[in-house]
Order: structure tokens, then C-alpha cells, then sequence
């Protein structure tokens, strides 16, 4: 592997290798904001590492070097062997990707000293903003360029993932950090509140999500021996996404002053969004269907369905969660986290570690390092998110129920205490997760193969 | 429909600026910019602290706004959008970790914000908000004149109101004990200076007054009563060393109301938002009966019993 040079599908083998490298520094850092919740004097007064400064720090890492990363290079992967041609340029991808990281780790670095424009996921300064916005335009353009001079005419869902995604991330991004105020990164009053969420949703709604579908959709057929199931589905499932996902994000701010009609705008597009989740599910699952055995063979098919069923878990818990009603109770405490995680991790962190099993071997030439710890990270993974699932929300009704019955949030504080330790236990067995992918990411890139294991 | 670059790339496009411009642009143009009726705008020293708020991330444990369910944290006034006409960024937030900070001015005096700043721990025994020690004296001056004008003019009017006491407080507590103590007890209004504690001491009860004790009050008012928690070094008038309510005419309707209505102006918080009757009671006698030894627990003249009360042999 090269750092700079030209070599087939080097892109994608360092944006992997980046992804399993931010996935251990991501989930530390998350680690370390549960063990503030937990124990607040446990660290000591370390300003860099304070609750303020290292959760930015844990979900930006999370959503754009861990997951981020995978995806990215699975596209760089995707679109090429799509449409038979090679990646236009190694080259600039792989500018793109140093560009890419080192965005995360100024990003990075900045929050630790204060350097924050403190709106979620908005949270990275200027300078960083103009890194990610350079690398996504780069990627876009090499993997236009691409696809421009395609071999097979005929374009795979997969594809049209990849470049909407990419094209919606970079308008979001632009307008949400609101890059021509370079100084606070932002508009003024409740208008910006609006779109730091018209931002903050469509990160997680028009990058990971898309990206992450993408992936499912080359993968799912592969593995599972069979064509996919319906183009109609496909098209009706990429289109609405693009138009529903984009209108919710104000079901973040229900509570707040923002004016009614955006509110159901905002309500009524999030019961909408059954439409797109449902067509892709069900597309999937007739594609796979009867065929599990196929799929669970394959370490990265493995992986894969069991985000798609986090996939399935999130999207009846999202349209759920933005119902006024359903609000009252959820709103503001850790039950959204629970859902974050559900999202984040489960969905679009599992599809990305079985998109980096699946294709892996495929770009190296030789099959993974090992089998074993990726199936050992697979249940570390799956028990672990559940795990979180269960103790967040658990957390969150109690805090949320109390607050209805009039309790103030310093009462509740020792009732959750002991869902914040089991989070951080928890949070152990992710982070053990994220180690032992490193290694087998790492060892594989090193074409090593495990003397346990017999091929 | 055939899928060609082109079509996705441009109806891509077209459909986000479509929707930029109905769920940003129209409520971005249309949103009135009229000032709310408390409105002021920020000094600069508030808007000093509100750039520390900002940058060390508070807005992750804490929101600003009130919201119409908010009745139990005495929802007394609901946030409006013309409350954040100057907000760049917006501080809403999106979890309450820690409680609504939107109409913090004037709720605590500059003291009690200068030792909760250096550690939350030394005025709210079991808080999980970090320390911000490390950010220096003069940016916790900062943050504290942020924090005191969150509300506005009704901030303003609670601060004015918390400086006016400080001042008496301070002159009570300068004139010395003898002294301080009838001034304490004169503000509260007389029936509840003549009430005793209705309830009669028990093992039981100083259980739970130990444990309120301990999550409430310890960092001020110190293990042994003495006015000694680590939080003393940074309040002004100190926080009360209760043995010198012994033979001072103190009663549990003192303690009782003392308790749920703070002193305004000292670091002493109102708890009756944390603390039901029972606690409040119970607590009182914890430290009547432990630090300072005398209570008027139980003492006539009493109602009917309550329908809990044991028998006394029963009791001990
Ligand atoms: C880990 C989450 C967390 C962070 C970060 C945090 N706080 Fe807090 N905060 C809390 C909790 C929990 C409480 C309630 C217990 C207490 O009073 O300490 C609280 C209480 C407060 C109070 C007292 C409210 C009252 O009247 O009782 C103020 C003021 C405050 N925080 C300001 C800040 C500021 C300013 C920052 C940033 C410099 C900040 N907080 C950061 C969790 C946090
Ligand atoms: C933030 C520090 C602080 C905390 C926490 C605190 N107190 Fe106080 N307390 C004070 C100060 C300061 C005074 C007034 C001292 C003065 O004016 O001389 C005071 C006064 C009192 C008084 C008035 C006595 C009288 O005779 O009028 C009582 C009673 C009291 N505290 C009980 C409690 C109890 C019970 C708790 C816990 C539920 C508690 N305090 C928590 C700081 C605190
Ligand atoms: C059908 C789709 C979805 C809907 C309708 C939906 C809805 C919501 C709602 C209403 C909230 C706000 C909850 C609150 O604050 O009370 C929320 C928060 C969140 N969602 Fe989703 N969600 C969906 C899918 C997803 C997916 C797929 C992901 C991740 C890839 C995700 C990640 C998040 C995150 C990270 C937050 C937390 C935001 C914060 O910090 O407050 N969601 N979602």
C-alpha cells in the first residue's frame, strides 16, 4: 500500500485503513464523555479532554472519520467496478483523502482548544469546513469523471446513491455552516437554529444514509446470489429520499419557538419518510429472501443485514419520535442518544465494517487477516448496540417521565447514575470492537493471514 | 425513467434548492426580527461569556428555552423567537443533561455561580457538570455576567433583587452572630418563626434527613454542620455554621421555610422545586437534632396526628 502513488484502488484501501483508525479514536473519545457522565471527577480537570469539548470531538470523529471514511472509499470502490472503468484518477482521490483527514484531525484538534462554532456536527471552524467542502468536490469530480467515461451505459442504484449523496452532502454542508460568515459559522436567532437543523439532519440523513443504502444495494445482491428485486422500487426509494429526508429537520426544534407550519412540514415529512425507508427495505429483503444462509456466510454479508435491521429499528423509531405527543416524553434526554447510536452506530457503522469485509479481500487479493475477529467484532458490535439501546432509553424515559411529573433534572441525576455506568461498560465492549478491527483491517492491508486459521 | 449522471446531478440540485428555499429561505425571511417584550440586548462582557459558553460546549447539557410542559420548573414564561433576535449562534440545545438555562439570571447570587464554577460538586453534592476551574478567574467572570443575563430585563430585576440582599446580608453577617441570626429570623414572617416541626423525631426520619443532607447541603454547610463544605472559600456571607442557632430561638417553621425559600442574596438556594414537605421537615430536624441539639420536634401545640404516625415505644 502507498501513500501518495498510483495503484489500483489505493483510494479505497486508505480511506478503509483511515476509517479503522478514526473508529478506535472516535469511540475512545466517546468513552470518555460516558465516563464524565458517570464519574465526573474520576479524569481530573483536563481542559482538553472536558465534556463540552470532547463530545463534539466523539461525534464528528464518529460520523466523519469512522463511518464517514468507510463510506467514502466503498464509493471509491462501487462506482468504479459499477460501471467498468477504473477510478479516473488514484491520484486525486488519494489527495482528496489526505485532504479529507486531515480536515478530521484539525477538526479534531481545534474542538480540544476551544475551537468550536458549537452547533451539532457544525461544530468545526472555518478553515475545516473549507478542507471537507475541498474533498467532497474532489471526490465528486473524480468520480464524475469516472463514470463519464464509463464502459457499462446502464447506471446501478448503487451509483445514483453515491452521487446524490455526494452532491447533497456538499450544498448541506455549505449552507449549514454558513460558510460566508466565517466568523461564528452561522445565522442569526431562531432562522439559524432552523438550519444548523436543515444541516444537522441532512448529515446523518443525506450522507451516511445514502452511502450506507448504497452499499447495501451492491452488496446485498452479491452475496445472496440474486438479482435485485425491483427497479421501480429503487427509483421511487432514491427519489423520495432526496425529497423527504431534506424537510424534517425541524422536528428537532418541535418544541421551540420555530413557526407552526415548518413544524408540520416537519411532522408530516417524517411519517413520509416510511415511504423511502420502506421501498429499500423491501426491495432488499425479497432480493434476500430465503436466502440467509447465503448471506450469513459472508462475513461482510453478515454485517450488512444486521444493519439493515438497525436501518429498519431507526426508521420506526424516527417517524415515532417526532410525534408532538411521543416528544413530550423523549425530547431533550437520552433516549435521542439512544436513537443517535441506533442510527449511527447500528445502521450506518455496521453496513460500513461489512463494506470494508466485503470488499477487502476483492481489492487486496487475498481473503481477510481473520474471520474470527471480525465475527468476534460482529457480536462485540451487535451486543454492544443493543446494550446502549436498551440502557439510553431506559435512562431517557425515567429522565423524561420525570421531568412530566415536575421533578427537577438534579433529582433525577442519581437515578440515572446507574444507567450511566452500565453505559460506560458498555462502551468497553465497543471500544474492544474498534481495536480488533484496526488489527484485522491493518494486518490484512499487510496481506498477513492468521496461522489459526485454515483458508 | 433511465438514470443518467446528468439527471441525477441536476434533479438533485433542483430539488435541494427547492427545498432550501421552503424549509430555509421562506422561514429564514419571514421569521419576524422583532425584540420580544424582555428583550435587551447583551453587554460586553455577557457577550464575552457567551462566546466561552459556546466554544467549551455548556450547550450539550443545557438548553434555553422554556417549553409549555415545562410546568414543574415553574414555567413562568415560554420561550418566543424574539427572545433570540441577536443569538449567533443559536444556543438552544438539544439536551438537558443539566437543567433549562434560559432564565438563569438573578436565580443564584455572583458567589454561588463563582463556587459552582470551580466545582459544581462543592454547592450540588451529586452533580455531573465538569469543573471549568481551569479557565481562569477572569473568564468565570465572564460566564457568570453571561449566565446573569440570561432572561433579560426579568434577569435584571432578579439580579437587582439578589444585590439589594447581598448588601443586607453582608451587614448582618459583619455585625456578628448574635446579631446575624436575628436578622435571619426576623425576615421570616412570624407565624412560621412560632411553628414547631409538627412531626416527632425518629430514627427513620433522621435517615432520610442524613441522606438529604448529603446530596443538598453538605458542600456549604460542611459534615459537621460547622459551615466548613468545600464551598465556603468562594461564598460571602459564609455559608451558616449552624451551632450558632444553639439557644438563638431557632424552630423548625424557621428551618422549614428558611429551606424552601432560600435567602435570597446569600448562596442559600430556595428548595422547594428539589424537596417535598417531608424532606424539607425531615432535613430541618437532621440538623436541628444533630448539630445543633435542640428540636422542638413533635412539640405541642400539634394538629391531629398523622395516620402514619407510630406509637412512641413502638418508635425507639
Ligand atoms: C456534563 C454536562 C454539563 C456541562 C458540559 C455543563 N453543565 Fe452546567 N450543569 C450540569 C448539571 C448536571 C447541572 C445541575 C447540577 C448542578 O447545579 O451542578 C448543571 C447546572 C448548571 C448551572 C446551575 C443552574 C441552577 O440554577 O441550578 C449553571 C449556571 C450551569 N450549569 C452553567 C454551565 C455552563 C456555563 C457550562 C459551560 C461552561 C456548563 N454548565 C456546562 C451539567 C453540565
Ligand atoms: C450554596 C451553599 C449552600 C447550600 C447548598 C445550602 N446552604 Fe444553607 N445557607 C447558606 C448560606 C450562605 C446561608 C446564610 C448565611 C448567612 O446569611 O449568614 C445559609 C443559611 C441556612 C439556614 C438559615 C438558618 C436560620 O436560622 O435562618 C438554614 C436552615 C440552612 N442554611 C439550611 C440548609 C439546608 C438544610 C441545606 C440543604 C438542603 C442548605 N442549607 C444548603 C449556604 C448554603
Ligand atoms: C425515518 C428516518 C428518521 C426519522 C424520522 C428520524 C427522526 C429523528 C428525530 C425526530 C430526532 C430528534 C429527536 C429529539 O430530539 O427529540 C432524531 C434525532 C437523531 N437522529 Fe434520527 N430519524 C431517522 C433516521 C435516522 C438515521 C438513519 C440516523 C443515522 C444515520 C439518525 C440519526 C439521528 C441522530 C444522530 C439524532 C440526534 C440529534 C441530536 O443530537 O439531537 N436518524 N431523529
Amino acid at each position: 500500500m502507498k501513500l501518495f502513488k498510483d495503484e489500483p484502488y489505493g483510494t479505497t484501501k486508505l480511506f478503509f485503513l483511515s476509517s479503522a483508525v478514526w473508529f478506535v479514536i472516535g469511540t475512545l473519545a466517546g468513552f470518555i464523555d460516558a465516563t464524565h457522565l458517570a464519574a465526573p471527577e474520576l479524569l481530573g480537570d483536563i481542559p482538553w479532554i472536558v465534556f463540552g469539548r470532547i463530545r463534539p470531538m466523539h461525534t464528528n470523529l464518529v460520523i466523519f472519520g469512522f463511518v464517514g471514511s468507510a463510506l467514502l472509499g466503498t464509493a471509491h470502490y462501487l462506482v468504479p467496478t459499477l460501471v467498468h472503468t477504473p477510478l479516473y484518477s488514484e491520484r486525486l482521490g488519494k489527495a482528496s483523502l489526505w485532504i479529507w483527514n486531515v480536515a478530521v484531525i484539525a477538526g479534531t484538534a481545534t474542538l480540544s482548544m476551544a475551537y468550536s462554532q458549537g452547533r451539532e456536527y457544525a461544530e468545526w471552524i472555518w478553515p475545516v469546513d473549507m478542507a471537507v467542502l475541498t474533498a467532497l468536490a474532489m471526490m465528486f469530480y473524480n468520480l464524475l469523471q469516472t463514470v463519464v467515461r464509463r464502459k457499462e451505459k446502464i447506471l446501478y442504484v448503487s451509483t445514483w446513491y453515491v452521487f446524490g449523496g455526494l452532491v447533497f452532502t456538499f450544498f448541506i454542508y455549505f449552507f449549514g455552516n454558513a460558510v460566508w460568515n466565517p466568523g461564528t459559522g452561522a445565522i442569526t436567532g431562531m432562522p439559524d437554529a432552523i438550519l444548523a437543523w436543515f444541516y444537522g439532519h441532512g448529515v446523518v440523513g443525506l450522507f451516511l444514509t445514502p452511502l450506507a443504502v448504497a452499499s447495501a444495494y451492491y452488496i446485498i445482491p452479491i452475496v445472496s446470489r440474486s438479482p435485485l428485486y425491483s427497479h421501480t422500487l429503487s427509483l421511487v426509494g432514491f427519489w423520495t429520499i432526496l425529497m423527504i429526508y431534506t424537510h424534517i429537520g425541524t422536528h428537532h426544534l418541535l418544541q421551540t419557538p420555530a413557526p407552526t407550519w415548518l413544524k408540520v412540514i416537519a411532522i408530516s415529512g417524517s411519517l413520509g419518510m416510511l415511504i423511502p425507508v420502506a421501498t429499500v427495505l423491501v426491495n432488499l429483503w425479497l432480493t434476500m429472501r430465503g436466502r440467509l444462509g447465503y448471506l450469513h456466510a459472508d462475513i461482510g454479508g453478515k454485517f450488512i443485514f444486521a444493519g439493515l435491521v438497525w436501518y429498519l429499528l431507526t426508521c420506526i423509531q424516527g417517524p415515532l419520535q417526532s410525534l408532538p405527543v411521543v416528544q413530550r416524553v423523549t425530547h431533550l434526554n437520552n433516549w435521542v442518544i439512544a436513537h443517535a447510536h441506533l442510527g449511527v452506530l447500528g445502521f450506518s457503522g455496521t453496513i460500513a465494517l461489512g463494506s470494508m469485509y466485503f470488499i477487502l479481500p476483492r481489492i487486496t487479493g487475498h481473503s481477510l487477516y481473520s474471520r474470527r475477529l471480525a465475527d468476534v467484532q460482529y457480536w462485540l458490535v451487535l451486543i454492544g448496540m443493543a446494550g446502549f439501546f436498551t440502557v439510553l432509553t431506559a435512562a431517557g424515559l425515567i429522565q423524561g417521565n420525570g421531568w412530566l411529573n415536575g421533578e427537577v433534572v438534579y433529582r433525577l441525576l442519581p437515578q440515572i447514575h446507574v444507567y450511566m455506568l452500565l453505559r460506560v461498560s458498555i462502551g468497553i465492549l465497543i471500544v474492544g470492537a474498534a481495536c480488533i478491527g484496526l488489527y484485522n483491517i491493518v494486518m490484512t492491508l499487510r496481506g498477513e493471514r492468521s496461522v489459526t486459521e485454515t483458508p | 425513467m433511465k438514470m443518467t449522471p446528468t439527471l441525477i446531478i441536476i434533479g438533485g440540485a433542483a430539488i435541494f434548492a427547492v427545498v432550501l428555499l421552503i424549509v430555509v429561505i421562506l422561514p429564514w425571511t419571514t421569521i419576524s426580527e422583532e425584540p420580544s417584550e424582555i428583550f435587551r440586548p447583551r453587554t460586553e462582557i455577557e457577550q464575552r461569556g457567551r462566546v466561552l459558553y459556546v466554544k467549551n460546549g455548556c450547550t450539550y447539557c443545557h438548553t434555553q428555552f422554556v417549553r409549555n410542559i415545562d410546568w414543574g420548573l415553574g414555567a413562568e414564561r415560554i420561550a418566543r423567537s424574539g427572545d433570540y433576535i441577536e443569538d449567533q449562534p443559536h444556543l438552544l440545545g438539544t439536551e438537558r443533561t443539566g437543567p433549562d438555562l434560559s432564565q438563569e439570571g438573578g436565580e443564584h447570587p455572583d458567589d454561588w455561580h463563582l463556587a459552582h464554577f470551580v466545582n459544581p460538586r462543592y454547592v450540588r453534592p451529586e452533580s455531573i457538570m465538569p469543573s471549568w476551574g481551569f479557565l481562569g478567574i477572569d473568564n468565570i467572570r465572564a460566564l457568570i455576567a453571561y449566565k446573569q443575563s440570561l432572561g433579560f430585563t426579568m434577569a435584571d430585576y432578579r439580579v437587582a433583587r439578589q444585590k439589594h440582599w447581598k448588601q443586607k446580608s453582608i451587614e448582618a453577617y459583619e455585625a456578628g452572630p448574635d446579631d446575624n441570626v436575628k436578622w435571619l429570623h426576623e425576615r421570616v414572617p412570624e407565624p412560621w418563626r412560632q411553628l414547631p416541626n409538627p412531626y416527632p423525631t425518629t430514627a427513620a426520619g433522621l435517615q432520610r434527613g442524613q441522606r438529604i443532607y448529603q446530596g443538598f447541603c453538605i458542600g456549604c454547610h460542611g459534615p459537621i454542620g460547622d459551615g466548613m463544605g468545600p464551598a465556603q472559600p468562594y461564598l460571602y456571607p459564609p455559608p451558616l455554621n449552624f451551632t450558632v442557632l444553639r439557644d438563638r430561638g431557632v424552630s423548625g417553621g424557621i428551618f422549614y421555610y428558611q429551606i424552601m425559600n432560600g435567602i435570597t442574596g446569600t448562596a442559600m438556594p430556595y428548595f422547594k422545586r428539589e424537596l417535598e414537605s417531608e424532606k424539607i421537615w425531615d432535613v430541618g430536624n437532621y440538623v436541628a437534632v444533630t448539630f445543633i441539639g435542640q428540636s422542638d420536634a413533635g412539640r405541642p401545640p400539634r394538629g391531629i396526628p398523622a395516620a402514619y404516625e407510630t406509637q412512641p415505644e413502638v418508635r425507639e
